[in-house]
């Protein structure tokens, strides 16, 4: 929807810098808000899962420069962020209105909105994020369970191999970047399966080898549907993984009651009814 | 022919068609004068066909947060791989962010 009964605010010659998400599903995302950003900047920047929605970015604004040509086999993913920070803000500093435009959420698994944003507010511009619909809220909906329910951890896969975290296996368990676990180049992959099998191993410390795994793929486009796989935790040791699938346990155990703080909140709760009573 | 890309936002906007079943939108699609490769799409239910119609390849996706090192910020990050002895030895939380 266009706002038509007011009109646009802009500041000539002042650098703006915004951050925005796509969304994950075509047509059906985007925010009013993120649009208007799209469409008002002098020029946007892409970095998109999908090339049809970065065509479809194209229909939104006449300078859309993708960002996908600075990945490169065997460089280092770090290097490409850089460059991408690097270019949005050698535009904002000849005075455009800059906007970078990232799938699904532009602050979730996305270094480099946050970087050029800090580097941005640093050199005294304005500049924020404009929040997407992401992959994460795309999987409560279609996987149809609710966080508050028993609670919900994410980790980014590789972290559970390099860092000792603390898994609770009585609520759901989301793991990233499954499909590319130790990988931090593009195009360098060969330890990945030997990587997984660790990651197998580290999660059944807390979970049996024939819990349940869900491998969750939003769908891009509006003609798809989500791909929802379940398999045993014994199986992702060897499933094919891509990196937009993301990996979900269900909880493994009941929530176990508290019983010392029950025992000190009926305590608090008696002392408060004989206050009343009082 | 209509345009495949406005069809595309028109169908993922749509209250109606954003879950109709493949025979009954291409039968909307049919009356559109859509591409055969948009209906091809919407019977497989992938977007293999369009990328040949719009000239386009999908490239895998690759994340756009580097691997989670511990220890540093992923500004500091190494762009050689850094031993596996020394990926988690911080006194201080990482700094990237998550969902």
């Amino acid at each position: 929807m266009t706002n038509t009964i007011l009109p646009s605010l802009n500041v000539p010659g002042r650098g703006r810098l915004a951050c925005v998400g796509l969304g994950m599903t075509l047509g059906s995302h985007l925010t009013p808000l993120a649009r208007s950003h799209i469409v008002q900047a002098d020029v946007v920047f892409a970095a998109l899962s999908d090339a049809i929605a970065e065509e479809w970015l194209k229909r939104m604004h006449p300078d859309v420069r993708s960002l996908q040509p600075y990945y490169a086999e065997g460089k280092p993913r770090i290097k490409t962020y850089r460059e991408w920070v690097a270019l949005m803000m050698a535009e904002l500093r000849t005075g455009k209105r800059v906007c970078g435009v990232f799938y699904g959420h532009p602050g979730i698994f996305a270094w480099s909105p946050h970087k050029v944003i800090e580097q941005a507010h640093a050199e005294g511009y304005e500049a924020h994020m404009e929040p997407g619909i992401s992959a994460e809220d795309s999987l409560y909906a279609d996987l149809g369970f609710d966080p508050g329910r028993y609670g919900c951890q994410h980790f980014e896969a590789s972290q559970l191999l390099y860092c000792e975290r603390r898994i609770d296996p009585a609520g759901y368990l989301v793991l990233w970047q499954v499909g590319v676990i130790g990988n931090r180049s593009v195009g360098r992959f060969d330890a990945g399966l030997a990587y997984r099998a660790l990651l197998v191993e580290r999660l059944g410390q807390d979970y049996p080898l024939e819990h349940e795994v869900i491998i969750y793929r939003g769908a891009t486009l509006p003609i798809e549907r989500p791909r929802i796989q379940r398999i045993t935790l014994r199986e992702l040791a060897e499933v094919p993984l891509t990196a937009e699938e993301t990996v979900v346990l269900p909880p493994a155990v009941t929530l176990q009651p508290n019983r010392a703080m029950l025992e000190r909140l009926q305590t608090l709760d008696a002392r408060e009814k004989e206050g009343a009573a009082a | 022919m209509t345009d495949t890309i406005e069809l595309l936002e028109a169908i993922g906007s749509d209250a109606s068609l954003r879950y109709a079943s493949a025979d009954i939108l291409n039968g909307v699609l049919e009356q559109t004068h859509a591409s055969a490769e948009l209906m091809t799409a919407v019977a497989a239910g992938n977007g293999a066909s369009l990328r040949v119609e719009l000239g386009i390849q999908q490239v895998p996706q690759t994340p756009q947060s580097p691997t989670q090192l511990p220890g540093q910020e992923p500004d500091e990050e190494e762009e050689e791989e850094a031993p596996q002895s020394e990926r988690c030895h911080s006194d201080h939380p990482s700094s990237l962010s998550f969902q």
